[in-house]
């Protein structure tokens, strides 16, 4: 690679990068921890993106670059290769999620009932300006119900089998050491549903939503309904030494069911991020029930979605065609130049190409 | 969970320490030290679990992504104390190994155990107080 052809400059790239912290000035810990507490949506979606649950790690990224989305994740998953993985967890299942927020929209009389929990859905979406002039904005508290919601809810799905409206699956019996792991081995095409839903997991945001959304849109074969949506919390289920299970606290999940008409039965896409991150969720289920037989090169082909949407890679790509290219792109020139000069020459017999 | 009066499961016990308030478990575990004497500390580190989690659509189990923990092992003659925590505080994951040490080794056992059932009273009371104002955005799409 000729990429970087050039010497010297390493004042100045010193010098820009105490620029670009600068304008950021001290990190401390306060600071981080305001913004662990005053964004919990953007850091949930580093988070999931990252592929790495700590909400002050993620804090400290998030501070460190001021904002800028892909430095963050692509720090925590350079910070993320410095630790040992100890165990993998039990399977998370639907049915054991501890449930903020459980939706339906394709039928309004799920088992459990709806439950908005947390959300704008509903709301106006006012800029809260007075803030800027000095008048505090204190969100009002919740009237909490005298009873509380059931810490858990059924699945929608499974009441859907019971009225033949979806085949349910067979569980998946791989031992949890076993589960294919992206992190470790090469996503391969056809990629295994493993790696797929892992590589959703841990895709970037925005590009998840520009693929799924242009699904929506009718550039794929099925328009999503979204069967459930669901926030919640998980317990990290881990093994003690002499084999007890336990569990090492609960994080924040989310997960996605779209389905659409699939003959005499509904097919369901299915998607799941560490964090609460219902647009991620919902685009990527929605490239899920998309994919099967969709065309090469197309927004919900398998290969297309999963490499186009892995945001350490892209942006990557993206940003390297700013380093110093000097070589590749004046070895273009010359042919360009070379080309323009033969054009421009008179044209003789012995200077036309060979048959 | 178990009732009040009832024997708590070693599976209970760890969940109920793994997700007590740093605070209140730090000093509890200072507390058990002298009488924990010399220990053999076997890891005291951060290190990552693997979330895998089951896919209702086609039933396939697959990774979410990492977890950092804190955990801490140690051991004293026969007995083991184990740790793990979500979270970066080894201050903590050390100090629910010397509680689970303590049980094990049958030392300060209903002090533990006292302690165990207060956390997990006020875990309940978050966990209810978390769904009393969930149960308030429960919507009637009949009236919608």
């Amino acid at each position: 690679m000729a990429y970087v052809a050039t010497r010297g400059g390493a004042r100045a790239i010193e010098q820009a990068e105490r620029l670009f912290r600068t304008e950021m000035g001290a990190i401390d810990a306060a600071r981080v921890a305001e913004i662990r507490a005053a964004m919990p949506y953007l850091i949930d979606r580093v988070m999931g993106e990252a592929s790495l649950y700590d909400e002050d790690i993620a804090a400290l990224a998030l501070a460190q670059t001021g904002g800028d989305l892909y430095e963050a994740v692509l720090l925590l998953r350079a910070w993320r290769t410095t630790q040992p993985r100890l165990q993998v967890a039990e399977p998370v299942a639907q049915d054991g999620l501890f449930t903020h927020r459980r939706i339906s929209a394709a039928f309004k009389d799920i088992p459990g009932g709806q439950l908005l929990g947390p959300t704008l859905d509903y709301s106006h979406r006012l800029l809260a300006s007075e803030v800027l002039t000095g008048t505090p904005f204190a969100p009002k508290p919740v009237d909490a119900a005298p009873t509380p919601a059931p810490a858990t809810q059924p699945s929608v799905a499974a009441w859907q089998a019971a009225n033949d409206l979806v085949d349910l699956p067979e569980p998946d019996m791989t031992r949890p050491d076993d589960i294919p792991d992206v992190t470790r081995e090469p996503v391969l095409f056809p990629s295994k549903r493993a790696h797929t839903l892992q590589s959703l997991a841990r895709a970037d945001t925005g590009g998840t939503l520009a693929l799924g959304y242009a699904a929506m849109r009718g550039y794929g074969k099925a328009h999503p309904t979204v069967n459930e949506l669901r926030l919640a919390e998980a317990e990290v289920m881990v093994k003690h030494p002499k084999g007890t299970e336990f569990s090492a606290g609960r994080v924040k999940v989310s997960q996605a069911e779209v389905v659409s008409k699939s003959g005499d039965k509904l097919s369901l896409g299915f998607a799941a991020t560490l964090g609460w991150n219902e647009v991620k969720c919902i685009s990527a289920a929605t490239l899920d029930l998309n994919s099967k037989g969709a065309a090469k090169g197309s927004a919900t082909e398998e290969e297309f979605f999963l490499y186009h949407t892995e945001g350490v890679e892209s942006s990557g790509f993206c940003i390297h065609f700013k380093l110093p290219h000097y070589v590749t792109f004046q070895s273009s020139l010359d042919a360009m130049r070379d080309a323009n000069a033969q054009k421009a020459a008179p044209q003789t017999p012995d200077q036309e190409p060979a048959e | 969970m178990p009732q009040p009066d009832t024997k708590w499961s070693h599976s209970d016990l760890l969940s109920v320490l793994a997700r007590s308030a740093p605070d209140a478990l730090k000093p509890f575990a200072e507390g058990l030290m002298p009488q924990l004497g010399d220990l053999e500390v076997l890891h005291s580190r951060t290190g990552l679990v693997m979330l895998p989690m089951r896919d209702t659509a086609q039933g396939t189990a697959f990774h979410l992504g990492e977890i950092l923990v804190s955990e801490a092992h140690l051991r004293r003659g026969p007995h083991e104390g184990y740790g793990m925590r979500k979270g970066r505080d080894l201050e903590a994951a050390m100090a629910m190994a010397l509680v689970d040490l303590a049980l094990d080794a049958g030392l300060a056992v209903p002090n533990c155990q006292a302690f165990v059932a207060a956390q997990h009273r006020l875990h309940e009371d978050e966990d209810r107080a978390t769904l009393c104002r969930v149960e308030a955005t429960r919507v009637d799409m009949e009236t919608f």
